[in-house]
């Protein structure tokens, strides 16, 4: 008896798969929204050494930066709740999520940020803009414009990094497809076309947000 | 049996670390002898070998860690060929560490100004000698930073494959944690074991940016 | 030139079909013995059936069963731990010979690997904190429950389960427990002995009271549909364990009770 492949036995669960992909596409939007936030705000404390936040800032990069996302997510979802902190399940992930990306995007905005010469500053100020309108559309448009290649790139290693959420019970992509293999015992197949699932998000991802990404930043500059 | 000292916690963790580290040398330094063929046949003048190396780095660039250990582990088998977790673990990571070492090192030949092709080409070397002689020493220098850099990618990554049942840091944590129900001290202390490990190459890597850059 | 292509198409052909078209081991026991070793799936999660002791070893009423089997066939036995999740994943791939791993019995499952004679009893069944107060499946509605994916439980809850519940599948039953025990869930689908061994484990305040049984499901030894003769040796000494007492023993040791009369 040679082994028969059997992909049909995947297909017949789509509605689980696309409920996975919708799940894993929803965590990584508001991952990459709240972690740019987190960026943005980081990176300029650390870029103008605003203490104590320059220091915190520092630490929370380096904390996040040197472990992996798993043990994080362990952490978050086991450990915290033992000592009194509750976290709400189905956020745990979510948390996770934005809390990696965060760490990620402090250091590259802070690289773009470094980046802008010291000339155009000074030349804002010569124009009397307000220190605001300065940050804003001199220093942090021009860096994440500069970063932004890097910054898809770190979106897309998170996406696809949250496979493992499924650890904790998130019902996302690579849940659905354990689930499936669970169930219809075709593990080969089940991850295999899962693979090819996540192999064409993450490129669609890449080119929206290359794309989508260049264009708004790019929009109404001054 | 719920008699576990800290000693004991410490010991089990400790031989953990261990086989994070020996799995994340063994992708690594494999990963660096995969990286280099993906990278030559990246750089080769045959549009096949082109695309063909192009597809490899998409493809485990595109695809989740975990997902690429289970088609290792689970595929592997249906073809007959038996493999333990601890060789589906290496072969998995050892595949994925290539596309992202061949992704960094092009990135770094491409950076060689095209000058440095035409003066190469002026003294009539050809393609390996050029390569050998004027571009790769000074690629190498560039590279690596990012591959002290990516090394801790690896380390981390190596957690992923206590999911497959290789008994490393991770999952170790994950027996105690469920043998003590101490969740918290337990994965705070498999963080900090990481932690460590990683440290120590995220410096290093800062390190020789600076003082490479500074040289340049 | 062209028959050099033909022959060598040949080649690739037959490389492929041997490593895709692997005959099966029609002898698997004859290679078992030949070989002094057997390969047997076991739960490094499961307490009391498998876990983990202090020196890292696994240990419980299933690892017990395997040596004995092991003992029984005069071959040394090689423990390969595996999660609810992927174990039948593990025998019909060929990872392992035989799975023992507090396998339930059911008709999905019959379709893809054989069952021996039960060698353990096992109910399971809903689980939760003494204050809530649960006795039927109907329930669970707007609940948190946690269990363990692919498990007895979970196939058999996902039937009843009201559709407002909240059903969180983990991948191992550490997991499950854990999270339960994290108060991550309200309520946690598991084996009965399972709860007490961790009730007298656990030190935390959080305990494992049974609300209802869902199922009896007593455990089976899982084999390859291609291995009738390991099936019917495995069955032998299985029969022979239950009268001469072995199993009583192993009953006495992991699950505090002497034998299940279903299984004398």
């Amino acid at each position: 008896m040679s082994y028969q492949f059997d992909f049909l036995a995947v297909a017949r669960e789509t509605p689980e798969l696309a409920a996975g992909l919708a799940r894993t596409v929803e965590l990584t939007a508001v991952a990459c929204v709240a972690g740019l936030l987190i960026g943005i705000i980081g990176a300029a404390c650390r870029a103008w050494q605003i203490r104590p936040f320059n220091t915190l800032f520092a630490v929370y990069v380096e904390m996040f930066r040197n472990t992996p996302f798993l043990v994080q997510l362990f952490f978050l979802f086991f450990g915290l709740p033992t000592i009194g902190i509750e976290i709400a399940p189905d956020s745990a992930a979510m948390l996770a999520m934005v809390i990696n990306l965060g760490a990620y995007a402090v250091e590259i905005i802070r690289s773009g940020i470094e980046a802008t010469p010291k000339g155009q500053i000074e030349a804002a100020q010569a124009l009397a803009l307000k220190r605001w309108q300065i940050f804003l559309h001199v220093v942090l448009r021009p860096a994440l414009l500069r970063v932004w290649p890097a910054m898809t790139s770190q979106v897309v290693i998170v996406m696809l990094g949250s496979a493992v959420c499924a650890q904790i019970s998130t019902e996302e992509l690579s849940y659905a497809a354990s689930l499936i293999q669970s169930r219809n015992f075709r593990a080969f197949e089940t991850y295999f076309v899962t693979a090819g699932l996540y192999l064409a998000l993450a490129l669609l991802l890449r080119q929206t947000l290359l794309r989508g990404g260049g264009r708004l930043l790019k929009r109404g500059r001054p | 049996m719920n008699d576990f000292t800290l000693g004991d916690i410490l010991h089990a963790l400790l031989g953990g670390l261990q086989w994070t580290a020996i799995l994340s040398l063994t992708a690594f330094v494999l990963g660096s002898c995969g990286g280099l063929i993906i990278l030559a046949l990246r750089l080769a003048h045959r549009p096949v070998l082109v695309w063909l190396a192009k597809t490899f780095i998409e493809v485990f660039q595109g695809t989740p860690l975990l997902m690429q250990l289970f088609i290792v582990f689970f595929g592997l088998s249906l073809g007959g060929v038996e493999i333990p977790p601890w060789l589906a673990a290496a072969l998995g990571l050892t595949l994925y560490t290539s596309a992202y070492l061949a992704e960094i090192w092009r990135g770094c030949v491409n950076a060689i100004p095209n000058a440095q092709w035409e003066g190469s080409a002026a003294l009539a070397l050809n393609r390996y000698q050029q390569m050998r002689h004027v571009i790769l020493p000074q690629a190498l220098r560039m590279a690596i930073a990012p591959t002290v850099g990516f090394l801790v990618q690896v380390v981390k990554g190596t957690s992923v494959a206590s999911i497959i049942g290789f008994v490393e840091l991770t999952k170790t944590g994950g027996m105690l944690a469920n043998a003590t129900f101490e969740p918290f001290l337990i994965y705070g202390l498999v963080a900090a074991g990481y932690f460590l490990l990683c440290y120590p190459l995220s410096l290093y890597s800062r390190h020789l940016e600076r003082t490479l850059h500074v040289a340049r | 030139m062209h028959r050099r292509t033909f022959t060598l198409g040949l080649l690739a052909a037959s490389l492929l079909g041997s490593l895709w078209g692997l005959p099966a081991q029609a002898e698997r026991l004859a290679s078992i013995k030949q070989a002094g070793l057997i390969k047997i799936a076991i739960p490094a999660d499961f307490p009391p059936f498998g876990s983990t002791g202090p020196d890292m070893k696994p240990q419980g009423y299933d690892i017990d069963t395997a040596e004995l089997i092991g003992r029984e066939l005069k071959v040394k036995v090689e423990l390969v731990p595996v999660s609810s999740a992927n174990r039948i994943a593990y025998l019909t791939t060929g990872k392992a010979d035989l799975l023992i791993s507090s396998l339930g019995k059911n008709p999905e499952r019959e379709k893809v690997i054989n069952f021996s004679v039960a060698y353990a009893p096992f109910f399971n069944g809903v689980f939760g904190p003494k204050d809530l107060t649960l006795d039927k499946p109907e329930g669970l509605a707007g609940k948190t429950v946690g269990v363990t994916r692919g498990s007895i439980e979970d196939l058999e809850l996902s039937k009843v389960i009201p559709v407002s519940a909240n059903l969180k599948r983990f991948e191992d039953n550490n997991a499950t427990i854990a999270a339960y025990l994290a108060g991550q869930v309200q309520v946690v689908a598991t084996g009965n002995v399972v709860a007490t061994t961790i009730n007298a484990q656990s030190k935390r305040p959080r305990r494992l009271e049974q609300k209802f049984l869902i199922k009896n499901s007593p455990c089976f030894v899982g084999v390859n549909k291609d291995d009738p003769q390991l099936l019917e040796q495995v069955n032998q000494i299985i029969n022979k364990a239950r009268k001469d007492g072995e199993l009583n023993r192993i009953s006495l040791k992991w699950l505090k009770t002497p034998l299940a009369s279903s299984l004398l």
